[in-house]
């Protein structure tokens, strides 16, 4: 079996060792470009969300190396999500591309272990748990990464662009557990801040796609980098897989902090998105920066909660929605706006007395 | 007390039903006078502008009347049997209309899980107190709810072309009134969900029991009922309306395998009459040559 799965940013290197834990030889979709998404929307309906585009993309793309099995998320409720593999499935096959389509319920735990995976591999339960374990164990580290790269880009650009592909080799061999955990520490290390301390701390918070793959939202974690500011996050694949599981405390937490704005869960990730930027809020972080796809839906209820917790508290808010016509000029000009505005917010008044 | 109905929404499929149940409460009705263009305006004001058209047209019924009443009621439709979303948008309007309004006006939003009645009595109590009245007041407003349980006839040789959109779309004239008039001009009957008996809509045959959304899975089902009997589908799609965008696509390819025009209009504040008028002038003209096309080509 030559398995493949849409990119998930850093992540792919945990679902990679996942499916290769399996038995599985896996053939990963080329890294997202702009062929990507082309690709997908010539054959995407045209009020579709982008992570439709970019994921379908990375099914012909990753068809077109080899690949005769597709493992799709699938299983979102209220959110477009969930319906996702249903027209990708279909779009496939009107294109003749012969493959075997697998949609992956994320809402069943039970019967991920019990019976889709072991269906698909004819491997025994255990084996799957096993493998669940090694995946959160990597994506946790992914996570980790994540947040030290940010913090290393916000104080010392140049070094994070220059241990970055180090770390990542480094993250690409760990596979057993005690290796995951020795790649931890070692991660860290690369990162050294050497006591620096970024200027700025900006939260950022969104749909889940969009917080995971940084093409999605044309690596604005880089872009705030660059600029100076910290980009802090929380949403990850590690805690959604945690929540699936039901025992990712954050999200109780971030349910009740999104009480005050939000008492039902419109659906899709709004619940977390407006629980965490509350949570960023009372941390004391400069600002929030909110991200998601065009026309989606939930993050639309969750943006009019954002507005109205900037009103009450005085956070600077930026929210920002991309499709694949976004424009990286205007999108960097924006950004520099709000950074400037947020740098100016804290520092004012060392900025007068220069 | 005045209590204030925005016609907007599920008012269109349930309004008649909560002007009776409050009116038997004891309460002064206020509903919003019928969507225009000024209402859509303050509606933008308030709702991001990437929201779908019915949802900015409620932010202005909202707002209209919340300088006139003291209480708003805004029931927050969860889901029904069989446990069928609402659309996030519908289900978090509630949230947006609490944060738009603060503490001016009291809202009052019974939460309906699976169904009416439940929540609708809690909702009673909040605002009349006395059990037996509102008891007395449900059951008498619940005769007004719309059951349609007769199949309609659809006689041959007549003009058809079937109207699949959300009631609030097409309930609302604002919206809906231009494309339903160029049809019936044009001597064509327009058969859309509302009048097809609940068996039909409910149905999970197919498809249809893939979607979990309670609005989409009835006008997939309504789709399939009428694709056969018409000369035409037109799909009325509010611009960002997410479930929309994705069954519309099964219902396209649907179509196209059985050699029916499928027209999908897509509406938005921006939406001009005039190009919706010639865009289903030329939809109805290829229905017509496709009808005096011999059968057997």
């Amino acid at each position: 079996m030559k398995a493949s799965f849409p990119n998930v940013g850093y992540d792919t290197y945990a679902l990679k060792t996942f499916l290769e834990d399996l038995g599985a030889e896996v053939i990963p979709a080329p890294p997202n470009s702009r062929r990507t998404i082309e690709l997908g929307s010539l054959h995407s309906p045209e009020l579709i969300c982008m992570p439709f585009k970019i994921t379908l993309g990375n099914m012909l793309e990753a068809l077109e190396l080899g690949a005769d099995t597709m493992f799709m998320a699938a299983g979102a409720r209220k959110c477009r999500f969930g319906y996702y593999h249903y027209l990708q499935e279909q779009a496939l096959k009107n294109l003749g591309k012969e493959c075997r389509f697998i949609p992956v319920t994320q809402y069943s735990p039970l019967d991920f272990v019990f019976r889709i995976m072991p269906g698909v591999f004819g491997v025994p339960p255990w084996r799957v748990v096993r493998a669940v374990a090694k995946m959160l164990a990597k994506s946790q580290l992914t996570q980790e990464f994540r947040q030290h790269l940010n913090r290393k880009m916000a104080v010392d650009f140049d070094g994070a662009e220059q241990a970055k592909p180090k770390a990542l080799a480094i993250i690409e061999q760990a596979h057993t557990l005690r290796e995951i955990q020795a790649a931890r520490g070692e991660v860290r290390r690369i990162f050294n801040l050497n006591g620096l301390q970024p200027q700025v701390r900006l939260g950022l918070v969104g749909e889940i796609y969009f917080m995971i793959e940084q093409f999605a939202s044309q690596e604005i974690e880089k872009e705030l980098g660059k600029m100076g500011a910290e980009v802090v996050f929380e949403r990850s694949l590690y805690r959604h897989i945690r929540h699936l599981l039901s025992s990712d405390p954050a999200f109780v937490r971030s349910e009740r902090l999104a009480r005050r704005y939000l008492q039902e869960s419109p659906g899709g990730e709004a619940i977390r998105t407006v629980g965490e930027a509350v949570h960023f809020q009372k941390q004391g972080l400069d600002g929030i920066v909110h991200i998601f796809p065009f026309t989606c839906m939930p993050e639309n209820i969750a943006l009019e909660a954002l507005q109205k917790l900037s009103e009450d508290t005085g956070i600077p808010v930026l929210s920002l929605s991309f499709d694949e016509h976004t424009s990286r000029t205007g999108l960097l000009t924006r950004l520099e706006a709000f950074v400037d505005l947020v740098k100016r917010r804290k520092l004012g008044r060392s900025l007068h007395r220069n | 007390m005045k209590v204030g109905v925005p016609r907007a929404l599920l008012y269109h499929r349930y309004g008649q039903f909560w002007e009776q149940y409050l009116t038997g409460l004891g309460a002064e009705v206020v509903v919003s006078r019928r969507t225009d263009k000024v209402l859509l305006q303050t509606g933008l004001g308030y709702v991001s502008s990437e929201v779908c058209l019915p949802i900015k047209i409620m932010a202005g019924h909202i707002e209209e009347l919340a300088g006139q009443v003291d209480a708003l009621f805004l029931p927050r439709l969860l889901w029904l049997e069989d446990k069928l979303y609402a659309c996030p948008k519908m289900i978090g309007i509630v949230d947006i209309a609490r944060m738009m309004l603060g503490d001016r006006v009291r809202i009052v939003a019974p939460k309906i899980q699976g169904s009416l009645w439940l929540p609708h009595f809690g909702a009673g109590m909040d605002l009349c107190h006395d059990p037996v009245r509102v008891v007395r007041a449900l059951a008498r407003a619940g005769k007004v709810l719309p059951v349609h349980n007769q199949v309609p006839d659809f006689p041959a040789g007549e003009k058809r072309v079937a109207l699949i959109g959300h009631f609030y779309n097409l309930g609302d004239d604002f919206i809906s009134r231009p494309m339903i008039d160029t049809f019936t001009s044009h001597g064509y009957r327009i058969c859309t969900k509302d009048e097809l008996p609940e068996m039909v809509l409910r149905s999970r045959q197919g498809f249809a029991r893939s979607i979990r959304w309670v609005y989409e899975r009835e006008l997939y089902n309504a789709f399939r009922f009428l694709v056969d009997k018409v000369g035409g589908v037109c799909m009325i799609v509010s611009m960002g309306c997410g479930p929309d965008s994705l069954v519309a696509e099964f219902m396209r390819e649907e179509a196209q395998q059985r050699d029916i025009p499928f027209l999908q209009l897509v509406i938005d504040e921006h939406t001009g009459t005039a190009g919706i008028v010639t865009r289903i002038e030329a939809f109805l003209e290829l229905a017509e040559r496709r009808r005096s096309r011999p059968k057997a080509a």
